[in-house]
């Protein structure tokens, strides 16, 4: 075996080049603290960070939309209590009407004040958020939902609203439109509506009713008439008698599985109808109202009539409010619970990252003192073995 | 006595050039490529007597140096395989450095994008989110621009450093022919080897494996002839032929190598040249750079497509049908300029998810057309004729061919090299972004069931009316769709959110209807301003797999480029390293039997020292005995 001269040199300094560059490999590890600093030291674990830091990133979006959605719906809720609040007053209002004993100008008065909680009623649906799009107008967010002529109020706003994606799988509505929280609101008692006929010249006057047995229910349009002040009988829209019977002040009558109440001295051939329940408004409740109190050729049965109706109108719209608020209520949570999942998520995904991509000090601190004690050996070996030659002998 | 004396003095000789050798060794230790010399003695022929031959001395008989051919051959391939993959494996590091960067590399300013889309799906109405949009959809077009320079420019650098190394090959080549020739001579001229000649003739050679990856072959007149890949020479005996680069038949930008014929033509060579620095370099071209762009392409012509596509579904701020978003560079397609025909072709892009990000070569063998997928090798099945008309579909394109083709003709088709060149937002006002959908749902105000009807989706954009349409439940289990005249386009059985198709837009009824409950659908309102269904779309496009026959989402797609590059320059730099391994020990293998060993000179200088010193004193002892028989004849 024979080594030549040159071959001892070039393999010292091949070695002590190599653990140069391996030192100064761990050095960069140590001192930017990332192992993996391009897609070649590690293209696996490089392509994993890109996917976690776009769900870092995505997550971080998520948060911030829930945020505007949580704001909105925080306005929304609050514009459901004042809304309930002016329903709440004007129910007030409508019971203290409801007394046959009142004036007219008495029933003015107070028609004077219902029509300042309309008033409030249709400045509540009008309300915007901070960059002044309406709550309430769903798509049609820079127009303005709701406008009053007179006493009546209409909906001018898109019947959807702006879905919110709050997380990878969630997306929930941030908001409700205007026809929701106040223009669909069911009338009468749901199935539905009683009036007084317009020619009644009695005293009596008919409740909003109930339905006890919704199988026996027939959908239709009944005419409940007084053939004398004692005697009533129910006719469909076919002229069929569906239930006749006698009556006296304050009876219960049932028919079809639904009850009305009738109350007062009826005269004879006055008319009570019984159609359909369709959807009313809670601004339409209170006009009606409102029309109701101002009117001055009502009769107190025809009064105590649509002013029952009116209480039950009011009462509908405070419910509807209140579940549109439960509903917005239950968005919320979700968008709490989303930005607390997010939260831990991104802590958790980071953390991850930081496993992939960072260095472990302690592994690289050893690394390098490793390193280092094989360089000073080489270092040491070389100049000491460098030294012997024959040719030092010879002198 | 005579005898005493000549003998003595052929030893003084030999033993002076032996001296003379071994200085050579000693001074020539450090000289790169020089082999150590040996001086062969060997006894000179002996005079015959009656008492027997009696030897008259030493002759020098040969100077050699010390050499192995063999392991000079695995120096030189190895050196080849090191400089190509260290090539390579430069060049993909600096493309990897380019797209690692997690913070702001291509998956990031996708994401921001999406993030914008966001931001603007919660506040739709909003002129700042919008232009945070649009200003978004600008940083992710200059990033791939800005990736798409840095290519070129390497690119061009390829081309240069093929170019300078062609003429370094030359210079080499013609170095070598010649020092052939002068070996062929001296040897001739005394039948002793010209070691130095040798030596400088393998350096060279060593030099040129550098280069390019070359087996040298000895002839019996000392001469070295080498060949290039699977045999083409480029030096044989005193000859060598000169390398030519230049344009491709295909692609002008790029070089292609060539030997120069004696009619001043070429004949291509380029897929002999492995190994070495050219070697490297062609496969940077093919294997590093290409595929970077065409991916970088490919995420361009996806955003563009999917963007553009949901735009046209969407209504802007104006109340206008959205218009494109993004402008993108078409289909590169180009003739060889060694066809015959006059023929072109007109290309298009027609399907994103079959794209790919490969390069095609169409040829006619005068027959048949056949396409060809030039990355992975393997030939694509087209399905038409090639007329406007039928044109060929393959690969997510429709290919036309205009005018005269001849046999043998064939095009080159880059279908996603030029797309990002040509990448740029097309619009311009914040209001542009069509966030809104085409169509709007309203349901019957006397509806009786509690069913409720989605935002039309636009699917078909070009099929879309902004007609009114009424559906109908007949039944409260079937549905019909009629149009403003009265005319059913559509009807089936209802299923709670199942979609309904008509007009190119799609939208769900949910819940539970009653017979007779109706539902609108008409072209949206310009009111509706806080509509966000449609980039609501845009978010669901961006994260759908809408690349790589459906496998791939933009996001993939530009993840894979990533890890790609990485896999590649972390194999290229672990060739090169090993190549770096191998070269060292097949050196250092050489060099234990060509380099000069100091020690093993210092004994020899004392070995033949002493053999002279012991020579001179056969002279002196010649001289003394003929002292003495010249004194005896004096008192005798």
């Amino acid at each position: 075996m024979r080594i030549s001269t040159t071959t001892f040199q070039n393999d010292a300094v091949a070695q002590m080049d190599a653990l140069q560059v391996a030192m100064a490999r761990t050095q960069q590890d140590l001192s930017t603290g990332l192992k993996v600093r391009t897609a070649s030291d590690d293209p696996t674990g490089m392509a994993q960070v890109n996917q976690l830091s776009v769900l870092v990133s995505a997550s971080v979006q998520y948060v911030s939309n829930s945020n505007t959605a949580q704001t909105n719906l925080q306005l929304e809720e609050q514009a459901l209590t004042d809304a309930s609040n002016v329903m709440q007053s004007a129910n007030s209002l409508a019971v203290e009407a409801n007394n046959s004993a009142l004036t007219a100008a008495q029933r003015q008065n107070i028609a004077t004040q219902l029509q300042q909680e309309l008033q409030s009623l249709v400045s509540i649906g009008n309300r915007t958020d901070s960059a002044g799009n309406y709550l309430f107008a769903g798509y049609a967010s820079s127009t303005t939902p709701f406008t009053q002529s007179g006493s009546n109020v209409t909906y001018n706003g898109a019947n959807a609203v702006v879905q919110v994606q709050i997380s990878e799988n969630q997306s929930l509505s941030m908001g409700d439109t205007g026809s929701t929280a106040f223009m669909n609101i069911p009338a009468g008692n749901g199935t539905f509506v009683t009036a007084a006929g317009a020619g009644n010249s009695g005293t009596a006057a008919i409740s909003p009713g109930t339905v006890q047995d919704p199988s026996q229910w027939v959908q239709g349009t009944y005419a409940l008439s007084f053939t004398d002040p004692t005697t009533y009988q129910i006719t469909d829209s076919g002229g069929n008698v569906v239930a006749s019977g006698t009556y006296k002040d304050g009876d219960t009558i049932s028919f079809n599985g639904a009850q009305v109440t009738v109350t007062g001295n009826p005269a004879t051939g006055d008319q009570f109808l019984i159609s359909p329940a369709g959807t009313s408004s809670a601004f339409g409740a209170l006009s009606n109202l409102i029309t109701t109190l101002n009117s001055t050729t009502l009769n107190n049965g025809q009064l105590a009539t649509q002013i029952s109706a009116a209480i039950k109108q009011i009462n509908n719209s405070i419910t509807n409010f209140s579940n549109v608020s439960a509903s917005v209520g239950a968005r919320l949570n979700a968008i709490t619970t989303e930005q607390s999942a997010a939260g831990t998520n991104q802590t958790s995904l980071k953390s991850n990252i930081g496993d992939i991509t960072n260095t472990d000090y302690t592994a690289a601190t050893t690394q390098l003192s490793t390193e280092e004690l094989a360089l000073q050996a080489a270092q040491e070996s070389y100049a000491s073995i460098a030294k012997l030659s024959l040719f030092q002998y010879l002198r | 006595m005579s005898d005493i004396l000549s003998t003595s003095i052929s030893g003084l000789l030999a033993f002076q050039q032996a001296l003379t050798v071994t200085s050579n060794n000693v001074s020539n230790a450090g000289s790169k490529g020089y082999s150590v010399e040996n001086i062969n003695l060997r006894e000179a022929v002996g005079q015959g007597s009656a008492t027997g031959y009696i030897g008259s001395g030493v002759n020098v008989q040969s100077v050699t140096r010390s050499y192995d051919e063999m392991l000079a051959a695995q120096v030189r391939s190895s050196q080849s395989s090191y400089s190509a993959f260290n090539t390579v494996a430069t060049q993909a590091a600096q493309i990897d450095n380019m797209l690692s960067d997690t913070k702001t590399g291509l998956t990031a300013s996708l994401q921001a994008f999406v993030n914008a889309l966001q931001s603007v799906s919660t506040s739709p109405s909003s002129t700042a989110q919008r232009q945070v949009l649009l200003s978004q959809a600008k940083a992710v077009t200059q990033q791939l621009q800005n990736y798409q320079s840095q290519i070129s420019q390497y690119g061009a650098n390829v081309e240069q450093q093929i170019g300078n190394t062609v003429i370094q090959v030359n210079s080499l080549a013609k170095n070598i022919a010649a020092l052939n020739a002068q070996i062929k001579g001296a040897e001739g001229g005394t039948g002793q080897v010209p070691n130095q000649l040798m030596d400088q003739r393998d350096q060279l050679i060593d030099q040129l494996s550098q280069y390019v990856n070359v087996n040298a072959v000895q002839e019996n007149d000392g001469q070295m002839d080498l060949y290039m890949g699977s045999g083409q020479a480029l030096v044989v005996a005193s000859s060598a032929q000169t390398l030519v680069a230049s344009p491709s038949s295909t692609d002008a930008t790029k070089l292609n190598i060539g030997i120069a014929n004696a009619n001043g033509s070429a004949t291509d060579v380029t897929s002999e040249i492995t190994g070495g620095t050219l070697g490297g370099l062609l496969s940077t071209r093919s294997q590093v750079l290409d595929p970077t762009q065409n991916a970088l392409g490919q995420i361009a012509v996806g955003l563009a497509t999917l963007m553009n596509q949901q735009q046209a579904a969407g209504m802007d701020l104006n109340g206008n049908p959205g218009q494109p978003m993004f402008s993108v560079g078409g289909v590169l397609s180009a003739p060889s300029t060694a066809n015959s025909g006059s023929g072109t072709l007109s290309v298009t892009r027609t399907n994103l998810s079959q794209l790919t990000a490969d390069d095609y070569q169409l040829s006619f063998n005068g027959a048949t057309w056949q396409l060809q997928d030039t990355t992975t090798g393997q030939a694509v099945p087209m399905t038409g004729t090639g007329t406007p008309a039928d044109p060929f579909l393959a690969a997510g394109m429709s290919i036309v061919v205009n005018g005269t083709v001849n046999t043998g003709d064939n095009y080159v088709i880059h279908p996603t090299a030029g797309a990002v060149s040509q990448l740029a937002v097309l619009l311009t006002n914040p209001a542009q972004v069509a966030a809104a959908s085409l169509g709007a749902s309203a349901q019957g105000s006397g509806n009786t069931g509690n069913a409720v009807i989605s935002s039309p989706t636009v699917t078909d954009p070009t099929n879309w009316t902004p007609g009114n349409f009424t559906i109908s439940f007949t039944a409260a289990n079937q549905y019909q769709v009629t149009d403003s005249g009265g005319n059913v386009v559509t009807s089936g059985a209802y299923n709670s959110g199942t979609p309904i198709n008509f007009n190119g837009e799609q939208v769900a009824i949910s819940g539970t209807p009653a017979a007779g409950d109706t539902f609108t659908v008409g072209p949206n309102s310009t009111a509706n301003t806080g509509d966000n269904t449609n980039v609501l779309a845009m978010i669901g496009a961006m994260g759908s797999k809408a690349l790589g026959g459906g496998t791939a989402s933009l996001h993939d797609v530009a993840n894979n480029l990533v890890s790609a590059t990485g896999v590649l320059t972390q194999q290229a730099q672990a060739n090169a390293s090993a190549q770096q391994t191998v070269n060292q020990s097949a050196t250092d293998a050489r060099n234990n039997v060509s380099g000069v060993n100091l020690d093993e000179e210092a004994a020899k200088m004392l070995q033949f020292q002493q053999a002279y010193q012991a020579c001179a004193q056969m002279i002196q002892t010649s001289n003394s005995v003929f002292q003495t028989l010249i004194t005896a004849i004096q008192h005798g």
